[in-house]
């Protein structure tokens, strides 16, 4: 396992990373979002000893402590991710796997760029140019967690408050769009 | 007494770029544009225009019409960025510059073949996806949002 904090600061990461043995990294500037297309946390990808990858993005969780919520029971995919370690066994063709994420587009690219403007303006302490560019980053994006509810502590807002429930249900009602394999579908 | 032209109270700032790194360099800010000396580009982007385009290392963009990158004497960032086929955002006033990644890196995401990545650990020292191969990787995202 690697994992991928998608957080501004170490600080940020450490309260998660106690008692585990995998190794972790930072990406600050949403590197990894933008050329793996990642639209959404928690997104795994699973890629063979070749660097291929053989299935894409998608929902899946360490536990059912979210279950209620997303509606996403941990169980399959882990028994899935089993099998592939010991069978080699892959529950997707490379077709569907190609077809599953689907491009950013031009908007959610630059939604990315004013993202890293703001935050890295933010740590300069010019306040001011991060909100807008954060603002900016939710218009071009609007249903792209990476980028609104990652901006949410970075402007003192809370990422479990009021203001991510709104973003849920406008996310719901836009049909819940994610670039990748949802939870739900097919392990 | 002739009247000045904008271009000739254009300001000389500190320019941050955050593209596959951040870089720091002197630039001159004309409206909405920020434009480096020739000779600055390689340190502002990681690539130094040539004869033959514009080059990093040993991989070289052709650019058809050098001009189109020029503003008088200097360089355009905004007009560099077009010209490598990467999305750009310029905030000329705060002194920022954002360029995207080579959208060929996430096609080739796209079309499964897992792109090289480098990002530090949490300690700081440097990883890159291509340690582990020859292993099976579960790659995951999270974040405390």
């Amino acid at each position: 396992m690697i994992g991928v904090a998608l957080d501004d600061s170490v600080d940020d990461v450490r309260p998660w990373t106690d008692g585990i043995s995998f190794p972790v990294l930072i990406d600050p500037q949403h590197t990894l979002t933008e050329t793996y297309a990642i639209s959404n946390v928690p997104t795994v990808v699973w890629i063979d000893e070749h660097d291929h990858i053989v299935r894409p993005n998608g929902v899946a969780f360490g536990t059912d402590t979210f279950k209620d919520f997303t509606g996403v029971d941990s169980e399959p995919h882990k028994e899935a991710l089993r099998r592939w370690v010991r069978d080699g066994e892959v529950p997707i063709d490379a077709d569907q796997a190609r077809a599953a994420v689907g491009d950013l587009t031009d908007d959610e690219v630059l939604a990315r760029l004013h993202f890293r403007i703001a935050a890295h303006a933010r740590r300069i302490g010019n306040d001011e140019v991060a909100r807008r560019h954060f603002a900016r980053a939710g218009e071009l994006a609007p249903y792209d967690w990476t980028i609104r509810r990652a901006a949410l502590p970075l402007t003192g807002d809370d990422p479990f408050g009021q203001t991510f429930f709104d973003m849920y249900g406008e996310w719901q009602a836009a049909g819940s769009p994610y670039h990748g394999l949802a939870g739900t579908e097919a392990v | 007494m002739r009247p000045v032209a904008s271009r000739d109270v254009s300001l000389t700032t500190q320019v941050t770029i955050i593209g596959d790194d951040v870089r720091t360099v002197d630039a001159t800010v004309d409206g909405e544009k920020l434009l480096v000396a020739p000779d600055q580009l390689e340190a502002a982007t990681g690539w130094k225009l040539e004869p033959q385009g514009l080059c990093r290392g040993d991989v070289c963009v052709p650019v058809r019409d050098q001009a189109a990158l020029l503003d008088g004497d200097k360089v355009d960032l905004a007009a560099v960025a077009h010209a490598l086929g990467r999305l750009a955002v310029v905030d000329a006033d705060a002194g920022l510059v954002a360029m995207g990644a080579d959208p060929a890196t996430r096609r080739q995401a796209l079309s499964l073949d897992a792109p090289e990545f480098t990002l530090n650990d949490l300690d700081g020292s440097p990883h890159s996806l291509s340690e582990w191969r020859g292993r099976k990787k579960l790659l995951f995202a999270f974040a405390s949002w």
